[in-house]
C-alpha cells in the first residue's frame, strides 16, 4: 500500500489541490479556476502528481473533491427547463414563499425570482393529511396528462412537493412512477426524500433547487468518474458535502442540493480537525479574503451545522433575501467585510467601511488597476502591516504612494488625515466583523466570548487578534498550509451522510411504531451509502439524534440519542437530556411546559481519517531579521518582521511582530506573544482576563418565578 | 467626539441592542414575536431619550421606546433607582398602544449612578381579557392594565404583581418566561453597556447620546431641507370588520426652514366602538416610519431622527385614541397610516414611495374541539394582500407592508389543529394595472375536521374600498371574507357550523404610471426588460447593510 490520497478544491476564483501521504507529507498546488471545471480538475490533479513523482495508481486512500459547480448553476441560472409539481391548490408555492420582506425600511425591495416558473408548474389532484392519511388518491390519469406537457416542453428533470409528505411518501413516488413510465429517463426529484422536512415552501424550494441542478451536476460527476478511471485511478470518487459529509459522487449527483456550500464546508472541517489536535474543543474559525469574510463556530469539536439556510441571495449580506433550502449545512455566517471593502461616508457624515467592495477588478487603490477608491487593504498597507514590496511573495508590487494619495483625500471628506483614516478604516472594519459574529453567536445559543480564533485567508491573520480582542479572546492559532485548507479539510474528513426526517409529536404521546420506523429506514440508506463509498460495513458507525423543543417555543435543540433510549422508548431519559442541554443554553429549566419532538436524525460515519503530524513540502527560508514601523491604535512602534517558513518550532516572539507569508501576513498587536508549536501552527496569545460565563438566561435563574 | 470613535461606539450600541432582540426572538413562546420580530430593544441615555433601537420586523415599536422612556423618567428619576431594579408598563397611552405589548426597562449602573436603561418590549401571547381581537366594548375588557411598576427593587421580585399577572392572563407560563427573558435581556445588555464605556473609559453615556442624537437630527433636517416646500395631501378609506369605514387624511407642511414635517391628520374618521382605536405614540411612529423609509432609511432610529417628524391630531379621532377607547387590534388601523403619508409625499418623493398597499394583515384565530372532542384555541395567523407598485417596478403579490410578517406555513398549522386547507393561491390579476402592477392579493381557503360548533375570529379589511393606483394607475381589487361562499362582516367572534367552509381573498395593491399607449407599448417592454435585467444585476452586487 503507498498511502496516498488527494483532494480537490474548485472554488469560485481558485481551484486547489493537496495531496497526502499518510506520513504526513503534503504537496498543495493552487492555480486559477478555469472555465471549464472538468479541465481544470484533471490539469490539478496532473501537476500535484508530477510535483510528487506520484502515478494515478498510487491513490489507494481517498480521492475527495469539493466543487463550485452546483452553486454557479442556481447563480447563473442557465440550467435545462425544469418542472414542478404540487398539490392541486398550491400551485403558487414557490411564488408567494413566506410572504416576510427581509427589510422593512427598503421600498424598493425585490424578491428573489422563483426557480421553476408558473408556467412549468402543474397541479396534481390528491391530498395527504398532516397524520398521513391519504384523503384524496393521486389522479393518475391526471398526471400521464401532466407528463404529455412536460415531455413537449422538453424538461428533463421534475421536482415533486406535494403537501404533508414528509409524514407519508407514498403520494409522491405514486407520481413518480408514472411519470418515469411516461417518459423513460426523466429525472425526478421528491420532496419527501430531498428535504422530509415540515413546511411546504422551503420543502419546495429546495426540491426545486435539487431538480434544477441535477441534469448539470449528473454529467459533471459522471464524466469525473469515468476521467478518473480512464486516467488510472482506482478509487471511487468522493464528494464533499454542504453538511461537512463526504459520500460517493453517484448519491451525490442525485443529490445536488447538499453541494451547494461544498467548500466552505471543507475549511470548516479543517477548523475542526484543528480543534482536535489542539485540544481546543470551541473555535471560531475566521476566514477574511478579499471581498467577504466568513466565520463558524465549533463546538466540541465538531463545526455547528444548521438545517435551513439560503442560496442566491438578492442581497448579498441580508437574511431572508434568497432561496431557502433545508438541508444540512455548516453554519456558516458570511459578512461584507474584506481586503477589498470599501470606505464610505454616509449621511450622517461618518466613516463606513464595506459591504461595498472593489473585488479584484479594480481592487484596492495599491494594486494598480484603476481603483481610486480606499479599500481595507489599502489602510493595511498605510498602516504598516503590509510591505509593498513583499505581497504574494513580492510577486505583485502594491502602489503606496497611490494608496496613501487616496486615503489623504478621502480623508478630507471626514476631516481626518490619511493616518488617522487608516486607523479608523482598520478599527471599524474590526468592529463589524465582532459585531456580526456576536450576532450570530446569539442566534445561535452559543457563548462568543472568550472562543479562540483560527484565522486563515488572505486578510483574516492580518486582522484576527483585533477581532479577538473585541470578541473578549486571547487566543488566535494560524494554521500552517492556511492558503489550501479548504481542500486539506476534505482529506482529514471520515466518511459521513446526514439524514433527517421531520416527525412532530408530544415525547409523552409519541406514535413509536413510526418512530422506529423513521429511524431505521434513516440508517439503512445511510448505511448502504456509506458501503457504496467503500466503506466495510464493520467500520460504519451510527449517532442518531432528535430535534426537541419545549411546546410553544420555535427553536429546537438537537439532542444526541443513544440507540437504547430509543429502543427502550425511554421517555423519561430522553426528557432529562434535553433538559440538560436546555438548561446549559439558556441558564434554565421549565418545569410545566411539555416537551415536543419536532425531527429525528440520522448520522452514519466511516472510519476516522488519522494525521497526527503535518509536513507541508515547503522550502524553509534562511531567518530574516528586517523591522519596521507600524501603526497600531496605541501608537507607531517599529516592529521586527519574521518570514513564516524561518520560524521553527518552540520559537517565541513578543507583539507587536509581523509574520510574512506568502498569501498573507500574519499581524500580532502589542500586547500579545506569539508562539509555534510542533505542528507548525502559530500561536498568539494575551493575558487572560477574567470572563463571566454569559447566557441569555443566567440572569433567568435568579428571577424566582422559575423556582 | 472624534468620529471613528463616534462610529465604533454607535455601532456598539446598536449592536447590543440588536443582540438582545435576537436572543428574545430566539427563546420567545410569544408566536408574534419569533414569526413577526413583534418587540423592540432600545438602548436610552439617563434623560430617557431613545438613543439605539434594535432593526426589528414592527414599524410601530420605533416610538414605542421613546415614549416609554419620557414616561418612566418622570415616573421614577433615575437618582431615585437601585441596582436590580426593573420597571414595567403596558398602559397603551404611555408605552406601545396596547396591553400585549409589555415594555421593561432595565436602568445601566456604572460607576456608581445610572447612566442610562435598556428598555425591551414584546408582544405577548396573552394579556387576559377579551382575547386578540377587536370585539371588546371599552379598554378595560381588553385585559390586564399594568401602570408604571416597579417588577424588580433592588433585585427583589414584586411578587404581589407577579401573582397578579400570573391569575389574570390565560397561559401563565408563557408569559412570566417572556417576562423573564426581558428581565434578562435588560440585565445582559446593561452589563453590556457599562462594560463598552468601561472599555473606552467614557465617564458616561451624555457625550455619546448628544452626539448621535445631534447628528441624526441634522442630517434628517438636511435631508427633508432638499425637498419642495409647501403642503402636500393624502387620503385613505377602507373598512374594517363590521362593516365600518374609515378615513384617514394627512396635510404634510415640509418645512425647509427648519427643516421640519408637520403631519396634521385633521379630518379623519372620529373613535369607533370597535379595538381599533389608535393611540397617539403608534400614529407617530407610522407616520415617521413612511417619511423615514422614503426620505433617509440609512439614518438609524433615535430621538434627534424622529424629532423633525411632527404630529397634530385631532383631539379624540381614531388615530389618537382617548380614555376608554378599546385599542387592542390597533394594527387594523395603523398599518393604513403610512397609505395616506406616502400618497401625499408623492409629490416631493415620487421615486421612492409606495402606491396604496392592501394594509391591514388579514388575520384568523380559531377554537373548538377535534374529532376526539379536545379542545383547541389556535394563535392568530395570517395572510396578506399586494403591496403598492413602485415608480420603477411592480409591487410585490402576497406580501406584507408596512410591518414584514411571515405566514405561518400551511403544514405547521395543519399539524397543530384540526384543520384543512384547499386552496392558497395568488389572485392573479388583482393587483391594479398600470404601468407597473399592484401585487396581487391571494386566496386562501380552509375548513375544520370537527364534528361540533367552532369559533372564528377573523380580522379582514378592505372588502369594499380598493387600494388606490398612485400616478394614473387603476387600483388593487378589494378584497372578500366568505363562509360558505356567502360575503360576511363581523368584528365579533363568529360561531361556525363543522363543515363550514371559510375563504379568505385578500386586496391586491395599487398600480403605479398610466399604462403606455398601445401603440408604443412593444417598443416600451422591450427596454423595460432590459432595464429590469441591469437593475437586479446592479442590486445583486450592490450588496446592501
Amino acid at each position: 500500500m503507498s498511502g496516498y490520497s488527494i483532494a480537490i478544491d474548485i472554488g469560485g476564483t481558485f481551484t486547489d489541490v493537496v495531496l497526502r501521504h499518510r506520513d504526513g507529507r503534503f504537496w498543495v498546488d493552487k492555480t486559477l479556476t478555469t472555465e471549464d471545471l472538468k479541465q481544470g480538475f484533471f490539469s490539478a490533479v496532473e501537476s500535484v502528481l508530477k510535483r510528487a513523482s506520484c502515478r494515478p495508481d498510487m491513490i489507494d486512500d481517498v480521492i475527495v473533491h469539493a466543487t463550485t459547480i452546483v452553486t454557479n448553476a442556481i447563480i447563473e441560472r442557465k440550467a435545462p427547463r425544469c418542472g414542478l409539481l404540487t398539490t392541486e391548490g398550491f400551485r403558487d408555492v414557490l411564488v408567494i414563499r413566506d410572504e416576510c420582506r427581509s427589510d422593512i425600511f427598503d421600498n424598493q425591495l425585490e424578491v428573489p425570482e422563483a426557480l421553476i416558473p408558473y408556467e412549468l408548474t402543474f397541479a396534481v389532484p390528491e391530498r395527504t393529511l398532516a397524520d398521513g392519511t391519504v384523503s384524496r388518491k393521486v389522479d393518475r390519469k391526471a398526471v400521464k396528462e401532466i407528463a404529455k406537457r412536460l415531455a413537449k416542453e422538453k424538461v428533463a428533470s421534475v421536482a415533486v412537493c406535494l403537501l404533508n409528505s414528509y409524514k407519508n411518501p407514498e403520494s409522491e413516488r405514486a407520481v413518480r412512477d408514472v411519470l418515469q413510465f411516461a417518459i423513460p429517463g426523466i429525472m425526478v426529484s421528491l420532496s419527501a426524500e430531498v428535504a422530509p422536512q415540515m413546511r411546504e415552501y422551503p420543502r419546495a424550494s429546495t426540491t426545486a433547487l435539487n431538480a434544477y441542478t441535477m441534469p448539470i451536476a449528473k454529467p459533471y460527476l459522471d464524466a469525473l468518474r469515468e476521467g478518473l478511471r480512464a486516467a488510472g485511478f482506482r478509487q471511487e470518487l468522493l464528494i464533499m458535502l454542504s453538511s461537512g459529509g463526504v459520500i460517493g459522487a453517484e448519491i451525490a449527483g442525485s443529490n445536488p442540493v447538499r453541494m451547494i456550500e461544498s467548500g466552505p464546508a471543507a475549511g470548516a472541517l479543517a477548523a475542526s480537525f484543528y480543534a482536535k489536535l489542539l485540544s481546543l474543543p470551541n473555535l471560531l474559525s475566521f476566514d477574511m479574503g478579499g471581498t467577504t469574510a466568513k466565520a463558524c463556530f465549533i463546538q466540541n469539536g465538531q463545526p455547528l451545522i444548521t438545517t435551513t439556510f439560503e442560496v442566491d441571495r438578492i442581497y448579498r449580506f441580508q437574511q431572508g433575501s434568497g432561496l431557502p433550502v433545508t438541508v444540512p449545512c455548516i453554519d456558516m455566517i458570511e459578512i461584507g467585510a474584506g481586503g477589498g471593502s470599501l470606505a464610505g461616508k454616509d449621511s450622517l457624515g461618518l466613516l463606513t467601511v464595506g459591504p461595498q467592495s472593489a473585488g479584484s477588478k479594480p481592487g484596492p487603490v495599491c494594486y494598480g488597476r484603476g481603483g481610486t477608491d480606499p479599500t481595507v487593504t489599502d489602510s493595511d498597507l498605510i498602516l504598516g502591516l503590509l510591505d509593498a514590496g513583499n505581497f504574494l511573495g513580492g510577486e505583485m508590487k502594491l502602489d503606496e504612494k497611490g494608496a496613501r494619495h487616496a486615503l489623504a483625500d478621502f480623508g478630507k471628506r471626514l476631516n481626518l488625515d490619511a493616518d488617522q483614516l487608516a486607523l479608523g478604516i482598520y478599527e471599524v472594519v474590526g468592529e463589524s466583523m465582532a459585531s456580526a459574529v456576536r450576532a450570530h453567536a446569539t442566534d445561535r445559543g452559543v457563548d462568543w466570548r472568550g472562543v479562540p480564533l483560527l484565522a486563515f485567508g488572505g486578510a483574516g491573520p492580518v486582522h484576527a487578534c483585533h477581532v479577538a480582542e473585541l470578541l473578549d479572546s486571547t487566543t488566535v492559532i494560524y494554521p500552517p498550509m492556511a492558503s489550501v485548507l479548504s481542500a486539506f479539510g476534505t482529506l482529514v474528513t471520515p466518511l459521513r451522510l446526514d439524514l433527517f426526517r421531520s416527525d412532530l409529536g408530544r415525547l409523552g404521546q409519541l406514535d413509536w411504531t413510526g418512530v422506529d420506523r423513521n429511524i431505521s429506514e434513516m440508517i439503512e440508506e445511510a448505511q448502504s451509502a456509506l458501503l457504496k463509498a467503500g466503506c466495510r460495513k464493520e467500520e460504519v458507525r451510527v449517532g442518531i439524534a432528535g430535534d426537541l423543543r419545549y411546546k410553544g417555543q420555535h427553536n429546537e435543540l438537537t439532542i444526541s440519542l443513544p440507540s437504547d433510549l430509543i429502543e427502550a422508548r425511554n421517555v423519561e431519559a430522553i426528557r432529562a437530556a434535553f433538559e440538560a442541554e436546555y438548561e446549559r443554553t439558556y441558564g434554565i429549566k421549565l418545569d410545566d411546559v411539555d416537551i415536543e419532538v419536532v425531527a429525528w436524525r440520522v448520522t452514519a460515519f466511516g472510519p476516522n481519517v488519522h494525521q497526527d503530524e503535518i509536513r507541508s513540502q515547503v522550502q524553509a527560508a534562511g531567518e530574516g531579521s528586517k523591522r519596521r514601523p507600524v501603526r497600531f491604535s496605541s501608537g507607531v512602534y517599529d516592529t521586527p518582521v519574521h518570514v513564516r517558513s524561518s520560524l521553527r518550532p518552540g520559537k517565541t516572539l513578543t507583539g507587536p511582530v509581523i509574520i510574512e507569508e506568502r498569501e498573507t501576513t500574519i499581524v500580532i498587536l502589542p500586547g500579545w506573544q506569539a508562539s509555534v508549536d510542533r505542528h507548525g501552527c502559530i500561536f498568539a496569545n494575551r493575558e487572560e482576563r477574567d470572563l463571566e460565563p454569559h447566557s441569555a438566561a443566567r440572569a433567568l435563574e435568579q428571577s424566582d418565578q422559575y423556582r | 467626539m472624534n468620529p471613528i470613535l463616534l462610529r465604533v461606539l454607535w455601532n456598539n450600541l446598536i449592536s447590543i441592542a440588536n443582540e438582545q432582540a435576537r436572543a428574545l426572538r430566539r427563546t420567545a413562546f410569544s408566536p408574534v414575536v419569533r414569526e413577526a420580530g413583534d418587540l423592540a430593544v432600545a438602548v436610552l441615555d439617563e434623560r430617557g431619550r431613545l438613543v439605539a433601537n434594535a432593526v426589528t420586523g414592527a414599524p410601530g415599536h420605533i416610538n414605542t421606546m421613546r415614549t416609554a422612556g419620557e414616561n418612566f423618567i418622570a415616573a421614577f428619576p433615575p437618582d431615585t433607582l437601585q441596582p436590580g431594579d426593573h420597571l414595567i408598563t403596558n398602559d397603551p397611552w404611555l408605552a406601545a398602544a396596547h396591553f400585549f405589548d409589555i415594555t421593561i426597562f432595565s436602568p445601566i449602573f456604572y460607576r456608581d449612578k445610572v447612566i442610562g436603561f435598556v428598555g425591551s418590549c414584546i408582544h405577548h401571547t396573552d394579556i387576559g381579557g377579551y382575547g386578540m381581537g377587536a370585539g371588546a366594548r371599552d379598554i378595560h375588557e381588553e385585559g390586564l392594565w399594568i401602570p408604571l411598576l416597579k417588577l424588580y427593587e433592588a433585585g427583589e421580585p414584586n411578587k404581589t404583581l407577579f401573582h397578579i399577572i400570573r391569575t389574570n392572563v390565560r397561559e401563565p407560563e408563557h408569559v412570566l418566561g417572556d417576562i423573564a427573558a426581558q428581565v434578562s435581556a435588560g440585565r445582559i445588555g446593561a452589563e453590556r453597556i457599562a462594560a463598552l464605556c468601561e472599555r473606552y473609559d467614557l465617564e458616561d453615556l451624555q457625550q455619546l447620546s448628544n452626539a448621535i442624537i445631534e447628528r441624526s437630527e441634522e442630517a434628517t433636517r438636511a435631508a427633508i431641507r432638499k425637498l419642495k416646500p409647501g403642503t402636500y395631501r393624502g387620503d385613505t378609506i377602507f373598512d374594517v370588520p363590521g362593516g365600518e369605514e374609515v378615513v384617514i387624511k394627512v396635510a404634510i407642511t415640509i418645512d425647509t426652514e427648519k427643516g421640519e414635517t408637520t403631519t396634521d391628520f385633521a379630518g379623519s374618521s372620529p373613535p369607533s366602538q370597535l379595538g381599533i382605536n389608535v393611540c397617539l405614540n403608534y400614529t407617530k411612529a407610522y407616520n415617521a416610519f413612511a417619511i423615514h423609509c422614503c426620505l433617509n432609511p440609512d439614518v438609524p432610529n433615535n430621538n434627534g431622527s424622529l424629532a423633525p417628524f411632527n404630529v397634530i391630531a385631532p383631539e379624540s379621532s381614531i388615530i389618537n385614541a382617548r380614555y376608554p377607547s378599546p385599542v387592542s387590534a390597533r394594527h387594523v388601523v395603523g398599518m393604513h397610516v403610512p397609505m395616506p403619508v406616502m400618497k401625499a409625499l408623492y409629490h416631493v418623493l415620487p421615486e421612492t414611495v409606495l402606491a396604496e398597499c392592501a394594509g391591514g394583515l388579514w388575520s384568523a384565530q380559531i377554537f373548538g374541539r377535534d374529532r376526539n372532542g379536545r379542545a383547541f384555541a389556535s394563535s392568530m395567523f395570517n395572510y396578506s394582500g399586494g403591496m403598492g407598485a413602485r415608480a420603477s417596478k411592480r409591487g410585490l403579490s402576497a406580501t406584507c407592508y408596512p410591518a414584514g410578517i411571515s405566514a405561518v406555513p400551511i403544514e405547521v398549522l395543519e399539524a397543530e389543529m384540526p384543520i384543512v386547507f384547499d386552496r392558497k393561491e395568488l389572485l392573479r390579476g388583482t393587483g391594479g394595472k398600470g404601468q407597473h402592477a399592484g401585487g396581487d392579493g391571494q386566496i386562501v381557503k380552509f375548513h375544520l375536521k370537527t364534528k361540533q360548533p367552532w369559533m372564528l375570529n377573523a380580522i379582514v379589511s378592505r372588502t369594499r374600498h380598493d387600494s388606490d393606483g398612485l400616478a394614473g394607475a387603476g387600483a388593487g381589487a378589494a378584497g372578500r371574507f366568505l363562509v360558505n361562499g356567502k360575503s360576511v362582516s363581523d368584528a365579533r367572534k363568529l360561531v361556525m357550523k363543522p363543515a363550514d367552509e371559510v375563504v379568505f381573498e385578500t386586496p391586491g395593491g395599487g398600480g403605479f404610471g398610466a399604462l403606455p399607449r398601445v401603440r408604443n407599448a412593444p417598443v416600451k417592454k422591450a427596454g423595460a426588460a432590459k432595464a429590469k435585467k441591469a437593475n437586479r444585476t446592479v442590486k445583486r452586487n450592490d450588496a446592501r447593510r
